[in-house]
């Protein structure tokens, strides 16, 4: 390498960072293209491992990696699958030797700590000592460090997002970017290659799984979806490994499965788990491995051999996990496999053989292979590092939103707002109205997920509207504005139309929608696909029987005189057998059945009502008020047809008591223009 | 814009036609990205890179309604005066039937795990979906063409109503076979 000569008037340098589960690079660009930094132990690669000694002394990378079977307690490894997790999100069915902090109160849980005997430390602690030692070695040999880009999984929610750049502002860097990986990953290929086209980025790391497709086209970078599973990758193998190795010591009676993971002590943890990694290691490139390690009894030691073809069919499932959201990310672009420009492959776990030829039977082609897998996402965050410090235009990203936004409704349906997969910045504005007569506060819950039901997705955030006038049930028009923009952050506004009484709420990253979580919340929905349908129409027709009821009986109130005796007793009984089946129901063709019955009964006197409301119109009656009368007057058999309707079409953007509203004149909050689900 | 009939074709700068491919709509919310996108406006000031969001948020949003071909055209729907959702239409008992008939056969699909037969029924429903589309853009076309009254506009819409009544159960009926697809997958 010739000597950089220091030229001390050379602005700084903006430098890119992928932040990973297992390794951490920085890289910076130089005459055009990316140059990953050598780190403090001489490599480009740093483990993500931070030790914390008995002295106060922290160590980073290989050195803080020989500590994990000597002190595994003190040796924090994968810290990020804990980025942005309460206290009680952390579930001890995995191998690892950390010791949780017990929170002193509620308030504390909201961040999880490790326990290091002593003291304590959060992700963010961790997460910043690992940039911290990243930045320093990138000023040793860039001598001055400008802005810096950090990458994380698409999945990754706000507070995760939120805590990695607490993380970076802890290390002293000044965080222009949060980016995405697979889109990092494109810009590599896309900028070293000058591809257009289709891609999917394939990005399976020590943690998160990640899977886009995007479109490339002169600089810019359409997501056209993304999808993933962020409780998989090359971590899950090497877990599944150092369960048979235990299997081979003598744990679990010699069963893999039986394994109590919390029974084996953190040293043995960490030694099988470092051992695993190096078989997953040696699989690559060879057909079996064989490993000696201590017995459980101590009688000597245990020859363990596992084998590429027994690997590969171990890893199978994970595989499996992983083409299901391929496929499903494909279908949300609304793109074939053969339509594919190029698979490009992400992450030290894309290395492994089995998962090289999953892929290309996946998409039906080879995957590229030009830029080493570990570096290609260090190498696009240079990049987009670069040339946001320039403000060059030469790039543009349009990402997505990972996951569905919507609102809770009456029953506890979700109206979706803002689909999964929506391009940001966007807004989005639906109207409902009121369920009550006389109703005066509206709550508005937000959530986040793909279920049907509101308590089944991620709840956001909660807030009223109050101080709305009492009016007739289904006259007050509360307009619902989502605005989420370039940065990802949503902002929720509430109006209520006659009035004009409004209030915005900023959906503060505090909630802490875990990237499991997000994972649970897709994989609950395929799970439940079919009964949460049936779920939300029985919940729906519930909703809407009572609203027919009430809407007889304000009817009722009026214009009883036109019916006889006979008609009555009918009206009356029908009335009784739908207030029955709102109650009692356990299928929603029950309630059906019984709209139906009273929308037969109510026919007749549905069109006297409707003559006398005309007749009144012509008495002279102001227009208005006759208005209102034709409206009353439609009352039941209108609403009827319209639950039926409904009900046919199956529409999924049908709740009834929650009406989406008419394109509205749009105003100067931040989310712009309707919306219908 | 102080219309209260948002615009997506207007603006995406699309002719308001049924007809459209999603590599146009793709392209046009790439090309219009690269001026409103707020990256590009990062040292505007506050108010200007406040309108600019609004923008883009507009662009985003239009080409959503734009995507959907049951939101695309209840969009021209609505820019003809017509407010597609106020306006019921009755299904055909035989078109019913026959989606009734082919939900039993998606259940059973479901609850035997036969993937090759679900995979079958999102071919079939989706080579419907496509060709009843190609429908729609021919009613719209017909409507277009006819410069009728507003009388014969309206009576001209019936047809059209109940195409986008079965767009719109297909539609459904896609989504539900698609999540037994990942769910049996």
């Amino acid at each position: 390498m010739l000597l950089d000569i220091y030229d001390p008037k050379a602005p700084p340098k903006a430098i890119g960072i992928d932040l990973g589960t297992t390794n951490s690079i920085v890289a910076y660009v130089r005459d055009g293209h990316p140059v990953a930094l050598i780190n403090c132990d001489g490599q480009e690669l740093l483990p993500s491992v931070v030790h914390y000694a008995d002295h106060g002394q922290v160590q980073v990378g290989r050195t803080a990696q020989s500590y994990v079977s000597r002190d595994p307690e003190r040796t924090i490894v994968s810290v990020k699958r804990f980025m942005g997790k309460g206290a009680n999100d952390v579930a001890g069915e995995r191998l690892g030797a950390y010791r949780f902090a017990r929170p002193a109160n509620e308030d504390d849980a909201r961040v999880v700590r490790f326990d290091l005997g002593g003291r304590t430390v959060s992700p963010v602690e961790v997460s910043a000592e690992i940039l911290k030692s990243l930045a320093g070695s990138a000023r040793d040999q860039l001598r001055s460090v400008g802005g810096a880009v950090i990458t994380v999984p698409a999945y990754f929610d706000d507070a995760q997002r939120q805590a990695t750049k607490d993380a970076g502002k802890l290390a002293g860097l000044d965080v222009l970017r949060l980016l995405n990986e697979p889109t990092a990953a494109a810009l590599a290929y896309g900028l070293e290659s000058k591809n257009n086209g289709l891609f999917v980025v394939f990005d399976l790391g020590g943690g998160t799984f990640d899977v886009t497709v995007l479109q490339l086209d002169d600089g810019v970078f359409q997501v056209k979806s993304t999808g993933g599973d962020t409780a998989l990758g090359g971590d899950d193998m090497d877990q599944i490994i150092a369960k048979r190795l235990l299997a081979s010591m003598g744990y679990g009676n010699g069963d893999a499965t039986q394994i109590d993971v919390e029974s084996v002590p953190p040293e043995v943890v960490g030694l099988v788990l470092g051992a695993a990694r190096d078989v997953k290691h040696r699989l690559t490139d060879e057909e079996r491995a064989v490993i000696q390690l201590p017995r459980r009894d101590g009688k000597g030691e245990a020859t363990c051999v596992i084998t590429r073809a027994e690997f590969t069919d171990a890893i199978l499932p994970l595989l499996e996990r992983a083409g299901r959201a391929c496929r499903r990310a494909l279908r949300d672009a609304g793109v074939q496999a053969d339509a594919l420009d190029g698979v490009i492959l992400v992450g030290g776990a894309t290395r492994v053989p089995a998962v090289k030829r999953y892929v290309a039977e996946l998409f039906s082609q080879e995957p590229l292979a030009g830029i080493d897998p570990d570096l290609v996402v260090a190498a696009g965050a240079a990049l987009h590092a670069d040339q946001l410090s320039r403000s060059s235009d030469e790039v543009l990203l349009l990402d997505v939103i990972p996951l569905s936004l919507g609102i809770e409704t009456m029953g506890g349906a979700v109206d979706r707002i803002l689909p999964r997969n929506t391009t940001i910045p966007a807004g989005a504005k639906s109207t409902f109205t009121t369920y009550a007569d006389g109703q005066t506060g509206f709550e508005i819950h937000v959530v986040q997920g793909e279920r049907e039901l509101a308590k089944d997705c991620r709840s956001l955030a909660r807030f009223t509207l109050r101080g709305i006038p009492a009016l007739p049930a289904g006259h007050a028009r509360l307009e619902i504005g989502f605005g989420i923009d370039e940065n990802g952050l949503l902002h929720v506004s509430a109006k209520e139309l006659l009035t004009g009484i409004e209030q915005t709420v900023e959906v503060k990253p505090s909630y802490g929608l875990t990237d499991e979580q997000v994972e649970e919340m897709l994989i609950d929905a395929l799970d439940h696909g079919e009964s949460d349908f049936e779920l939300r129409r029985l919940v729906e027709s519930r909703v809407e029987g009572e609203r027919i009821l009430l809407a007889t009986r304000k009817a009722l109130d009026v214009d009883a005189d036109l019916l006889d005796a006979d008609q009555r007793s009918r009206v009356d009984s029908a009335i009784r057998e739908l207030e029955q089946a709102t109650q009692s129901a356990s299928k929603p063709a029950q309630i059906e059945g019984a709209i139906a019955a009273l929308d037969h009964a109510t026919h007749d006197w549905a069109g006297a009502r409707m003559n006398r409301a005309i007749k009144g119109a012509l008495g002279g009656v102001a227009v208005t008020a006759v208005e209102k009368d034709v409206q009353g007057a439609r009352g039941v058999d209108v609403q009827v047809a319209e639950h039926a309707e409904n009900r046919t079409a199956m529409s999924p953007g049908s709740a009834v008591v929650f009406e989406t509203g008419d394109t509205l004149e749009r105003d100067d909050t931040p989310a712009v223009g309707a919306e219908r689900p | 814009m102080t219309s209260s009939v948002f615009d997506p074709f207007a603006r995406l700068g699309l002719e308001p036609r049924f007809a459209l491919d999603v590599e146009t709509l793709d392209a046009r919310q790439r090309e219009l990205a690269r001026t409103l996108h707020p990256d590009r406006h990062v040292g505007a000031q506050a108010s200007e890179r406040r309108r600019v969001l609004n923008e883009a948020m507009d662009v985003n949003r239009a080409y959503r309604e734009l995507k959907d071909p049951v939101s695309r055209a209840e969009a021209l729907l609505r820019l003809r005066g017509f407010e597609p959702e106020a306006t019921q239409s009755t299904m055909e008992p035989g078109f019913l039937m026959e989606m009734l008939e082919r939900r039993e056969a998606l259940s059973e699909a479901r609850a035997k795990g036969d993937l090759p037969r679900v995979r079958e029924f999102a071919r079939e429903v989706n080579a419907e979906f496509r060709s009843l589309q190609d429908r729609v853009a021919t009613a719209f076309d017909a409507l277009d063409s006819g410069a009728s009254p507003a009388g014969a506009a309206t009576a001209g819409q019936a047809p059209l109503l109940a195409l986008l009544g079965r767009l719109r159960y297909l539609r459904r009926f896609l989504e539900e076979v698609a999540a037994i697809e990942d769910e049996i997958g």
